[in-house]
């Protein structure tokens, strides 16, 4: 579905992401995991055409799309939830939500009307149906997460990637994301799940790939998270635990 | 002063006003799609006037036609601004100083263009209604300064429509929003910076064609509209459009009234004087609010 070979990218002159290759099949929820300045949130960007790689590949449905544009991206299946969100603050809950269901995948049957494809997504978010006419900069962040996931699930992806989006929220919160994550892969949609909190990464991971300075310095495979999370030397050595 | 008077320059501030209103609208857009403070604005309302009297003196278009055709020029005119000189200049990390310089180059271009292909000379512009008046009380108002009046309010009511219920327009809010969360929901972003160009260029012309049967056209006016507008649009909040209408009348009704009331040497003075206070008291202006990030 997602592949990535010997990818290099960085801000200006300096490198983050040194060679990092990786894939994600069809169907399958990928766990991205690494200490804080790893290269996790690079990596996401350089995936969805934010920051243009130096050198290496970019493989969607087997197609090139290292240096396509981000919105190209959006449109053709690889969605994503942002480090920090970026919704558009002043807009209102529908607006944000019309914006994406405007822009969806269009390849994969016919494009549901509008209005359809929201009342989709606003059953995986019931709380979002007495909203929609809020200002999403008045929501809490917890409820802003939700509407970024909305938004992102609104473009209908077939890789879903997601940087970090529990972080800083209130653990029923995060419960909350975790189940609708599950959901999305009971569904069979491609998830990248970038974590730092590894126990909740192996909840929902079938795999991981570990970040460390730029390098993917470690595989989970399949099967292998118990053996990992066993290991306090390798948690602590690729995770400074 | 009497009541006659008072009325009569409420009408000429309210007419100015929304001259002024208009620049600074396309002035607040464009700022607000792109962060760059478009020093060329008023130049899209000199491309604007002038191609209407070319329009009209050289080929013998129909007023409407004229009128029409350049505001479309002036819509071609932002394409090209943007497209040419702004996206380059942004490929190569130009900073907020070196687009005001960029469109302040621009603006003494068009400037000079105009002088060398058309000359010095003032050109007159008829009005929409001919020179015809409408007579309130003892104060008189022409026919194409209403006519000003109701385009410049269907121009504010229409941009809030397109850009609270389209999704061009709502795309184009998102984009200046934030731009990498408009581009990861599929909206292209430098499209949208584009969009933001032509739709300044068309309101500027729009306010050149109306502006040219009041002060007619001739080349210096640009940057004179450019001050005026960048006055309405920073006293209406600069990152509102609709606001620079309500700064554009406010600086409009204080002009025309000073001079009634003081003397016309010092219109400006006492204008910016007022406009300097309202900034102190209200600094995000008139219609303004801070910028805010959702988190
Ligand atoms: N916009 C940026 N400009 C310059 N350097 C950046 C930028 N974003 C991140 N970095 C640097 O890149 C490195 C990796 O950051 P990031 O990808 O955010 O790591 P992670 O998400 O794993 O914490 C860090 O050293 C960080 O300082
Ligand atoms: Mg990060």
């Amino acid at each position: 579905m997602l592949r990535v070979e010997h990818l290099e990218a960085g801000y200006g002159d300096v490198p983050v992401l040194k060679d990092i290759s990786l894939n994600v099949a069809a169907s399958e929820t990928v766990a991205i995991i690494g200490p804080n300045g790893a290269g996790k949130s690079t990596l996401v960007a350089a995936l969805c055409g934010l920051v243009q790689p130096r050198a290496g590949r970019i493989l969607h449905r087997e197609a090139e799309v290292t240096r396509m544009p981000a919105h190209q991206r959006a449109r053709r299946g690889l969605g994503v939830v942002l480090e920090g969100r970026h919704l558009f603050g002043e807009l209102t809950l529908r607006q944000n939500l019309t914006l994406a269901a405007a822009h969806a995948r269009a390849d994969a049957g016919a494009k549901p009307k509008i209005e359809d494809a929201i009342a989709e997504v606003l059953e995986l978010f019931p709380f979002m149906r007495e909203r929609l006419n809020d200002a999403v900069e008045l929501m809490s962040g917890g409820e802003q997460q939700m509407v970024a996931l909305a938004r992102a699930l609104l473009l209908r992806p077939e890789v879903l990637m997601l940087d970090e989006p529990s972080t800083g929220l209130a653990p029923l919160v995060v419960k909350q994301i975790m189940s609708t994550i599950g959901v999305l892969r009971s569904r069979g949609m491609s998830i990248i799940l970038v974590e730092q909190n590894v126990a909740l990464a192996a909840e929902v991971a079938d795999r991981a790939y570990v970040l460390s300075v730029g390098r993917v310095v470690h595989e989970v495979a399949k099967g292998e998270w118990p053996r990992f999370l066993a290991d306090d030397s390798l948690v602590k050595a690729y995770l400074g635990g | 002063m009497t009541g006659g008077l008072l009325l009569q320059s409420i009408l000429t501030g309210l007419t100015n006003g929304f001259v002024y209103g208009l620049v600074g609208l396309g002035l607040a857009a464009i700022f607000r799609g792109t962060r760059i403070v478009n020093a060329m604005q008023g130049d899209f309302s000199l491309i604007g006037g002038i191609a209407a009297v070319l329009l009209l003196e050289k080929l013998q278009w129909p007023l409407a036609a004229a009128m029409a055709a350049a505001v479309l020029l002036g819509a071609l005119a932002g394409w090209l601004v943007e497209l040419i000189l702004v996206r380059p200049l942004r490929k190569r990390g130009g900073t907020e100083d070196s687009y005001l310089l960029l469109t302040l180059g621009i603006a003494f271009a068009v400037s000079a263009l105009v002088l060398y292909f058309v000359g010095r000379d003032s050109h007159a512009l008829p009005g929409i209604g001919g020179e015809g008046i409408i007579v309130v009380g003892d104060a008189a108002i022409r026919v194409h300064s209403v006519w000003l009046i109701a385009i410049g309010l269907a121009v504010m009511l229409l941009l809030r429509l397109f850009f609270t219920r389209t999704t061009v327009g709502l795309s184009m809010m998102a984009a200046a929003i934030d731009a990498e969360g408009a581009a990861t929901t599929g909206i292209d972003v430098a499209l949208m910076r584009t969009l933001t160009f032509v739709l300044g260029g068309l309101v500027g012309a729009l306010a050149g064609v109306l502006v040219g049967p009041l002060v007619t056209v001739h080349y210096e006016m640009g940057l004179l509209l450019t001050l005026k507008g960048f006055a309405a649009a920073i006293l209406g909040g600069l990152s509102n459009p609709m606001g620079a209408i309500v700064g554009g009348i406010t600086l409009g009704l204080v002009e025309s009234i000073a001079i009634v009331t003081v003397s016309s040497g010092y219109k400006d003075v006492i204008a910016m004087t007022i406009l300097i206070i309202i900034m102190i008291v209200m600094p995000q202006g008139l219609l303004g609010r801070k910028l805010r990030r959702g988190g």
